[in-house]
């Protein structure tokens, strides 16, 4: 393509907390509406709001993990818009002085290397409430209820420069960035939950220009797929307009993901549209240079540090090192593990293969699964104390998937305990060498692949369930007698 | 008891030792209050069996030998706090019957100290002004002269002796010129001095919540009680760690009261003359009087309804329909916002909300809003600059007598009223109304202004000036 892509991303990220923003309302997600909700997050009058020092501290938390500089006097400004799901008539925000300003992070650009991509501000804000649409065509009778469960969920926007170049970096940047924020312990980044929320702004300009081009928005990208193929859309609709001779339009436009299509919304209001001013209901944020210094120090191991001290300390290969600290979650996960059952690479083996899979399969997180450390760690001590094979063990990983059921109860009810008792394995064992007298000629004859092929008979015949280690020595003794 | 001859102090004790209880006193004047409610239109709910039984409940505490320190007190509270027993109307009609979740920090403390709360009173639409003539349900006619305005209804149940105390916010000068209209005491504490946790406050930069009494006696016998932090209210955090009082003793040779000749200039010869007096009395009675220089009055008023207007556009926007007032169907939302709004917001309201909004609009906001944040800093300063001259600084509270009732006056005349208490307002200092004297049968207030927390000084030094004997008082007609 003749154009260079700009991006720039607006990156919402609920913070982790006990409460919310501005009262002690748990910051919990509830699946019956309004039930976390109190006058302050409701808005009643002559309620006010309390900051919630937490959230700073996380706010403060991910900016340094952002390599940001700390404003340490800041305010909340209030944003004025009217909508249903904001209580107060106005959105509490840092519009004037942010949190964090210049702050940056790398990714790997299109051509491999290391890039940086500068974070304009981090700013603290509340989250709104939902809304619930009546299901129903037709303009009449429908009608729309509010939940303000999450009214008052403490949020940060990530704002980028306009670094970025393509969708590509765009979706590396968009998992560079949940990468750090879960490492920080600031958010668990889940997209599909909301928790990560991602608007883009997209133009095209001739390479060489200093200006930008007309820049358009996106909006409602529930992945970051969706985020990635919504910029390819919007680029190659912009560089068809640009090529016909056209001018692009500034325009919000609503991502369908179904239909794999932009859809153009109603015009955005400008920033100054919000008539945004100081919150004198609050007091301002004043931090101190040492507590700024504190939060960096305190900065927990990032995905980079994680996976060399996992090469290091448990001898992982890098590849291992490297997919375990994907997310946090995995590396929490395989760390968890290793405390009870201290096999690093068997470890390692079955949390990539297996446990990945069924996580993959369910589009789970590690900690989302019904499968517990103690699980994982309960499977592979049954494999070392022969109880049952490898083979079975998937199977058995499995079935804890489907019924949450413990390791050894879904053995057990499942009769999959090993047959490791040589009487009831011998009657097997001669049973099969009596049914394939061609097989154990040629194993007779030299031809070792023979035994395989016999032991496989014997595991056929118990279902996976003989031990096949027993089975060997038994096939070889009666053979060769 | 009669309550307007009685202090706090007096009546607490007499219900202490046993002379009356307070379940006596609570129903005497709740009787009092509905009669005399009738003609004046203080109130916008009155207690009933509620209130009869904290009093019982206070009397029990006092047989077990306890010493409630507001033992059996009659308090009005305005109806911008907060008070889940009692409707907050917030000064809306649609509020009549709201029961709010809520209740105001300053109640709890009085509460906890034994007052008891008599009524909610009458204030201006959605709290906004400071006459009660913009009121939903009419104004509060003033005791002394029933052809106007009693200017605050917690002053008005304070002077006719219906309560001892009220408490009232003020922002541009509400709970002020209402003590000063009524011939009452009134104070409007330091930033952050008293919790506001609990006020539906239409302008949060310059609300506080103060406090009316017959005298500044009674106000400093409950200053104590109702100060301080609370965490439900940033602006305390100044109070975390105790009060730093700055105590003068009145009559000592070295307090200077500064007297700002050009603030005055303002005033028609017979209210200024009234001034004068004070001035000259305080002289006579060991204060040092100093000519002082205090601009930017005309300025500081504007730049409140600046900031005031602003604020009250964002925090006013909460009356969207969706949680407050009647259910409704409309075909769009925006139809449902111009419907709840209406029903909500009265003409003042609405007004302000208006001109708050155009104020912070794109281009506005650098062109009123910002220079009205100079400005603020600049009054600010002068204040403090004022205070490098003398201890305390004295300024009338209104420019005219309170409005008549039945003559129509244009809103922005009515905003001028606030030329001398907006001003104090952006200082942030504390200000004491208390009688200056009177002109016919109405009484003239003045105010008290000194550096911040300066209130038991205010209070000492109002107890000692002005005529503290206005006659036969409100009513005798």
């Amino acid at each position: 393509m003749k154009y260079e892509v700009v991006i720039g991303l607006e990156v919402h990220v609920e913070l982790l907390t006990e409460c919310k923003l501005f009262c002690s309302c748990p910051n919990r997600f509830a699946s019956e509406p309004n039930v976390n909700t109190c006058p302050v997050c409701l808005g009643f009058p002559g309620a006010m709001p309390q900051m919630s020092r937490e959230a700073l501290q996380q706010a403060l938390t991910a900016s340094v993990a952002l390599n940001c500089e700390v404003a340490l006097y800041s305010y909340f400004d209030r944003k004025n818009y009217f909508y249903p799901d904001m209580p107060k008539g106005y959105q509490i925000s840092q519009y004037y002085i942010p949190l964090g300003s210049k702050g940056f992070l790398e990714i790997e650009d299109n051509h491999g290397s290391l890039k940086k991509v500068g974070i304009g501000r981090v700013h603290m804000e509340e989250d709104a409430g939902k809304l619930v649409h009546e299901a129903g065509g037709g303009t009449a009778g429908r009608s729309s209820m509010v939940d303000y469960n999450r009214a008052g969920v403490p949020l940060i926007e990530i704002v980028t420069e306009p670094d970025l170049r393509s969708s590509e970096e765009a979706r590396r940047y968009l998992e560079k960035l949940k990468s750090i924020m879960q490492y920080a312990g600031v958010s668990d980044c889940k997209m599909e939950e909301g928790s990560l929320r991602c608007d883009a702004n997209v133009s095209l300009r001739m390479p060489g220009d200093q200006a930008f081009g007309v820049k358009t928005e996106l909006k409602n990208m529930n992945s970051f797929r969706a985020v990635e193929k919504s910029l390819d859309h919007e680029i190659k609709r912009q560089a068809e307009i640009l090529d016909s001779g056209e001018k692009v339009a500034t325009q919000t436009l609503r991502w369908n993901e179904d239909k794999q299509e932009t859809i153009v919304m109603r015009g955005k209001l400008e920033a100054d549209g919000y008539r945004c001013f100081a919150d004198s209901e609050l007091a301002p944020i004043e931090l101190t240079a040492e507590e700024v210094e504190q939060a960096l120090q305190k900065l927990p191991e990032m995905a980079e540090e994680r996976a060399q001290r996992f090469v290091e300390e448990y001898g992982l290969p890098e590849y291992d090192a490297g997919v375990l600290t994907a997310s946090r979650c995995m590396a929490d996960y395989f760390e968890s593990c290793l405390n009870l059952y201290n096999k690093p690479k068997e470890v390692s083996n079955w949390v990539m293969g297996a446990f990945s899979a069924h996580l993959k399969n369910a589009g789970l997180e590690a900690d989302q699964a019904f499968f517990s450390p103690e699980d994982m760690a309960e499977l592979l001590k049954m494999i070392d104390e022969q109880v049952i094979s490898g083979k079975i063990a998937k199977k058995v990983l499995d079935k804890v998937f489907e019924s949450g059921k413990k390791p050894r109860q879904v053995v057990e009810e499942e009769g999959l305990l090993q047959i490791s008792d040589q009487s009831e394995l011998e009657a097997i064992v001669d049973q099969v060498i009596a049914e394939n007298p061609d097989t154990v000629e040629s194993y007779r004859g030299g031809k070792s692949k023979a035994l395989g092929h016999m032991v496989g008979q014997v595991m056929k015949a118990t279902r996976g369930k003989a031990n096949p280690q027993l089975v060997n020595e038994l096939l070889v003794k009666k053979i060769d007698g | 008891m009669e309550l307007r001859k009685t202090t706090v102090y007096q009546a607490v004790e007499a219900v202490l030792e046993g002379e009356v209880t307070a379940h006596q006193v609570i129903g005497k004047t709740i009787k009092n209050c509905s009669v005399l409610n009738e003609g004046l239109n203080i109130f916008t709910s009155i207690a009933g069996i509620d209130a009869l039984e904290q009093a019982e409940a206070i009397d029990r505490k006092i047989q077990n030998g306890e010493k409630p320190p507001l033992a059996g007190i009659p308090v009005a509270v305005k109806d911008d706090l907060c008070y889940g027993v009692l409707p907050t109307s917030l000064g809306s009609a649609a509020f009549n019957e709201f029961m709010s979740p809520v209740t105001a920090t300053v109640v709890e403390r009085l509460m906890d100290a034994g007052a008891v709360v008599i009524g909610k009173t009458n204030l201006d639409d959605m709290g906004q002004g400071s006459t009660t003539l913009s009121s939903p349900t009419g104004p509060t006619v003033n005791p002394w002269q029933a052809e106007r305005a009693a200017g605050s209804a917690g002053a008005a149940a304070v002077a006719t002796g219906i309560c001892m105390l009220a408490v009232e916010s003020d922002s541009g000068g509400a709970l002020r010129q209402g003590a000063s209209h009524c011939g009452v005491v009134g104070l409007r504490p330091t930033t952050g001095r008293i919790s506001r946790y609990g006020l539906n406050a239409h302008c949060s930069s310059f609300a506080r919540v103060g406090v009316t009494a017959f005298s500044s006696e009674n106000i400093s016998g409950i200053l104590d009680l109702v100060s301080g932090f609370d965490e439900r209210d940033a602006a305390t955090a100044v109070c975390r760690g105790g009060i730093s009082e700055i105590i003068k003793n009145p009559g000592s040779e070295d307090m200077t009261i500064g007297y700002p000749v050009t603030a005055f200039d303002h005033l028609e010869p017979d209210l200024r003359e009234i001034f004068e007096q004070v001035r000259d009395q305080l002289g006579s009675r060991g204060y040092r009087t100093k000519e002082i220089d205090l601009g930017l009055l005309r300025e500081g008023l504007q730049a409140y309804y600046v900031l005031a207007l602003a604020e009250a556009s964002s925090n006013h926007a909460r009356f969207d329909g969706i949680r407050f007032g009647k259910g409704r169907e409309t075909d769009s939302l925006e139809e449902m916002y111009r419907q709840s709004r209406s029903e909500i917001l009265g003409k003042e309201a609405r007004r302000r909300s208006i001109f708050g909004t155009f104020l912070l609009s794109k281009g506005n906001y650098d062109r009123y809003y910002r220079q009205a944040l100079k400005i603020w800093k600049l009054v600010r300063q002068h204040f403090e600059a004022a205070f490098n001259e003398c201890d305390l600084l004295m300024l009338p509270v209104a420019k005219n007598l309170p409005r008549p009732l039945k003559e129509e006056s244009s809103y922005l005349d009515q905003w001028s009223d606030d030329l001398f208490c907006a001003p104090v307002s952006l200082s942030g200092m504390p200000s004491l109304c208390v009688p200056a004297g009177q002109i016919d049968q109405f009484p003239i207030g003045m105010q008290l202004v000194g550096p911040p927390f300066s209130e038991k000084t205010l209070l000492a030094v109002g107890s000692t000036s002005g005529p503290r004997d206005m006659g036969e008082g409100p009513l005798s007609q």
